[in-house]
């Protein structure tokens, strides 16, 4: 029940505001426009790199979503209110990070098209894995993000901290992405890519279960 | 003062002769390896560099769950002295390796597992010693220091398998193979490991000597 009272605080905070989804959406929407602009490249080049120029998107992407998520807390000393209620401090790690991977999807349904279209790549998807898999790369971000997120916050230059950390950290979440979306778009058998997604489980359960039980620590004054 | 003490001195000039032993035996006591000369001597301190690295950091990660659970001091000086000394192994081990690289793949850097690992956990401390310098309030950022030296060592294996599937035609480092050599080369190799390792255990004495007075120091301004 707490859970879900914090994902609906954390939802209702952006109905009210917008602020986050149309930050990543404009943020995302300038990025492809520079992609564009600086890869006067091949078609099949384009195509090739397309899936790690997404993920690559993504992580910029979320860097300004996790960050302005976190930046709210700070601004009104919200995350002091929270912490004075009987709460699992953890709880607040897994509803940020499943606010945040509803946003991430949210804000990919409306970019994917503008992606495709801007870079001109026409391939054909086998649309379920690539979902699915999306989905579960989405909520790894969030796990990894919101962790790193919630360990910079209140240092005196988060904004720079938070990516400095995040970013190696990540790297080998965004190679796994990168690999399952490449294999799927490539129609690669199962067989060829399932690596990667048990990688991508083992980054799913360490982090989250990492942040889970850590944020008490992050949180506590 | 830390020399004062009998103990410490014996343990500083016994380390210095140690070093000076394994030096020349590297030089002089070691056989030359036919397709690699000169090249592969750099393996004698390499490979120990990168094991005292990563002992470093394993014990940051003990000293980090450990303060995060007692709160004791002792364990902040602890994690910190051994960042400092990790980093500094694992800036050595990204110095030989493309120095034995060069020659022997003809090129400094072809994302090796081992070496990306390395670089990639480097790249996390650098982000903890900007932690450390800028975080803010000092009893925030010691937990939130403690974290994230527990999840760069939680994500090393993560790490590792992600950039040998990412990369898998890449050549393995010859350590794979070390219990394998010959004794002449074999006994000088595990010569350096233990000497490389009492370095480290007399550098961390030091250093958790120097950190407590500094902070001594800063409570009493």
């Amino acid at each position: 029940m707490d859970l879900l009272k914090l994902i609906n605080k954390e939802l209702r905070a952006e109905i009210l505001n917008k602020e986050i989804i149309i930050t990543m959406l404009a943020f995302g929407l300038s990025i492809i426009v520079i992609i564009s602009f600086t890869s006067n490249l091949s078609k099949q080049i384009i195509e090739a790199y397309a899936p790690g120029l997404f993920w690559l998107m993504m992580l910029f992407v979320t860097v300004l979503g996790v960050h302005r998520s976190y930046a709210y807390e700070k601004e009104f000393n919200a995350i002091d209110l929270i912490l004075t209620t009987p709460i699992d401090r953890g709880l607040i790690f897994i509803a940020k990070s499943l606010s945040g991977f509803i946003f991430i999807t949210l804000m990919q349904i409306l970019i994917i098209f503008p992606y495709f279209i801007f870079l001109s790549i026409d391939i054909n998807i086998d649309f379920f894995p690539l979902i699915l898999s999306t989905l579960l790369i989405n909520l790894a971000l969030m796990f990894v993000s919101n962790l790193i997120s919630g360990i910079s916050m209140r240092a005196r230059i988060s904004e720079i901290l938070f990516p400095v950390i995040l970013f190696p950290l990540i790297s080998p979440l965004i190679i796994a992405a990168t690999n399952i979306t490449n294999s799927i778009i490539n129609q690669a058998p199962y067989i060829e890519w399932q690596v990667w997604i048990y990688l991508l489980i083992s980054i799913l359960i360490v982090f989250g279960l990492s942040g889970y039980a850590l944020f008490d620590f992050i949180l506590e004054e | 003062m830390f020399y004062e003490n009998k103990k410490n001195l014996y343990l500083l000039i016994v380390a210095i002769i140690l070093f000076a032993f394994n030096s020349l035996n590297i030089f002089y006591g070691t056989p030359m390896v036919p397709d690699q000369h000169w090249a592969q001597k750099i393996f004698y301190l390499h490979v120990p560099s990168a094991w005292v690295g990563f002992l470093s950091y394993f014990i940051a990660m003990i000293s980090g769950f450990l303060f995060l659970s007692t709160k004791k001091e002792k364990w902040d000086i602890t994690g910190t002295a051994c960042a400092e000394i990790g980093t500094l192994f694992m800036s050595l081990v990204l110095i030989t390796g493309p120095i034995w690289a060069t020659p022997i793949w003809g090129k400094p850097w072809i994302w090796e597992p081992r070496l990306t690992t390395t670089l990639i956990l480097f790249l996390t401390y650098v982000g903890y010693f900007m932690m450390r310098a800028f975080g803010g309030n000092i009893e925030r950022v010691k937990k939130t220091s403690a974290v994230i030296a527990i999840i760069a060592f939680l994500n090393v294996p993560i790490i590792f398998y992600s950039v040998q599937f990412w990369s898998p035609e890449l050549q393995s480092h010859p350590q794979v193979e070390m219990n394998q050599q010959p004794t002449g080369i074999l006994i000088p190799f595990m010569i350096s490991l233990f000497v490389f390792s009492f370095i480290f255990f007399v550098m961390l004495s030091y250093r958790k000597y120097v950190i407590s007075i500094n902070k001594n120091l800063t409570n009493n301004v």
